[in-house]
């Protein structure tokens, strides 16, 4: 296993999630599952798996943009952080879906959030929670 | 007078033409990065700061569907019900996000919105300005429906009416002779010398002028009407009052098409 073999194992995982979402008026709960517990859940423990083994070696850390810098110079610990992304931003993808159902916010509406989202995390987060304070506004 | 205890009540706003009101809120929510990027982005674009034409429409569009929604409460209550409208509202919001990620976009990679002569970019500028007749519209129907509505006072009704047409109409024009020059500016400027806030050039003619003039319709007279409710010859001022308007957008006009600057 090299990182870029799990690199390339990733991204299809994340993609289910994100589909499962986007399909999610379909089948709610099992998306819910999929995108808020399964995906993210594997990605969580490969993700641990990565620290464990190559937190210890690794120079740089939290301290300093640089320190940061040097850390993802380390493929294995970048990649950590790629499985980061991935499983949060799924994780927030989910929670977008869950949230407009229970607020009775049209799927169709949250769908081009799932894609902001799916690419730049907290613009779609930023878009969605916008959305959402907008919505609520109109149905008081 | 029949109309004003519901007129007055503030929660209409956000009930009458929600669609609107909603929009104009996430229009104005999503204008937060932009206020961020204003001053951090040292990108330029003809002269300005790259984010300043996005913030300004993010602006705008806000004030123009903020504007819809509260006098969306002056429509008669089966129009504003209807199916037509509801389903109207809806492609003029879809036209205004459009609109938005379109003029967003072309900022965030740093090329020209309006006046593109360069490939798919070049091909998009006439489908927006349809959306934008079509998001304009929207004060035109509104404006016709309004004309309808027998249970309001005649001198603000006509006010409303004549305002809400107006920004139509004028605006279309000032809009479409704009978009039959390379740019804005009519003549070149050459000290790059500008009115504040605004930003229209203090050395040739700017369309811009008119435009905002005449977008601005629906501002300008409806507290004429507003004020004149009541009165005999209320109906009569709003009339004056409308051509004196029209009077002052076609001399900005004139004055742009001719080279020169408002001030």
């Amino acid at each position: 296993m090299t990182p870029d073999s799990l690199f390339q194992l990733s991204g299809p995982l994340a993609m289910l999630g994100w589909l499962a979402l986007l399909a999610a008026p379909l089948a709610p709960r099992l998306a819910q599952v999929v995108a808020a517990q399964v995906v993210p859940l594997v990605l969580a423990v490969a993700y641990a798996a990565l620290i464990l083994m190559h937190w210890a070696g690794a120079e740089g850390g939290f301290g300093s943009l640089s320190d940061v810098a040097s850390l993802f110079a380390n493929p294995w610990l970048l990649l950590a952080g790629w499985l980061h992304y991935l499983a949060f931003d799924l994780f927030v993808g989910a929670w977008e879906v869950r949230t407009a159902r229970a607020e009775g916010i049209p799927h169709w509406q949250v769908v081009p959030c799932l894609a902001l989202t799916f690419l730049f995390g907290p613009a779609g987060f930023f878009v969605f929670s916008a959305l959402r304070l907008s919505a609520a506004r109109t149905k008081g | 007078m029949t109309t004003l205890a519901p007129a007055a009540a503030p929660a209409r706003f956000w009930r009458d033409a929600p669609a609107f009101a909603g929009l104009a809120l996430f229009v104005a929510l999503t204008a937060l990065p932009l206020v961020v990027a204003l001053p951090l982005d040292p990108r330029a674009f003809g002269g300005e700061a790259i984010w300043l034409k996005p913030l300004k429409f993010h602006a705008a569009l806000v004030i123009y569907l903020a504007t819809l929604a509260l006098y969306a409460r002056f429509m008669p209550a089966a129009a504003r019900e209807g199916r037509e409208w509801r389903r109207f509202t809806w492609i003029v919001c879809a036209a205004v996000v459009a609109e938005l990620l379109w003029i967003d976009g072309a900022a965030a990679l740093g090329v020209a919105s309006h006046f593109n002569t360069v490939g798919l970019w070049k091909a998009v500028y006439p489908v927006m300005g349809v959306l934008a007749i079509t998001l304009t519209a929207a004060s035109l129907w509104m404006g016709l429906v309004i004309r309808r509505n027998g249970a309001l006072d005649p001198a603000l009704r006509l006010s409303l009416v004549l305002g809400l047409v107006l920004t139509f109409v004028l605006t279309v024009i000032a809009a479409m002779t704009m978009a039959q020059h390379p740019g804005h500016y009519i003549g070149t400027p050459v000290t790059g010398a500008r009115l504040p806030v605004m930003g229209w050039s203090r050395e040739v003619g700017d369309m811009r002028v008119a435009h905002f003039l005449a977008t601005h319709a629906l501002h300008a007279l409806p507290p004429v009407g507003w004020l004149m409710r009541g009165r005999a010859s209320g109906r009569l001022v709003v009339g004056l009052a409308a051509v004196a308007y029209t009077a002052l957008v076609a001399a900005t006009y004139v004055q742009a098409l001719a080279g020169d600057p408002l001030i």
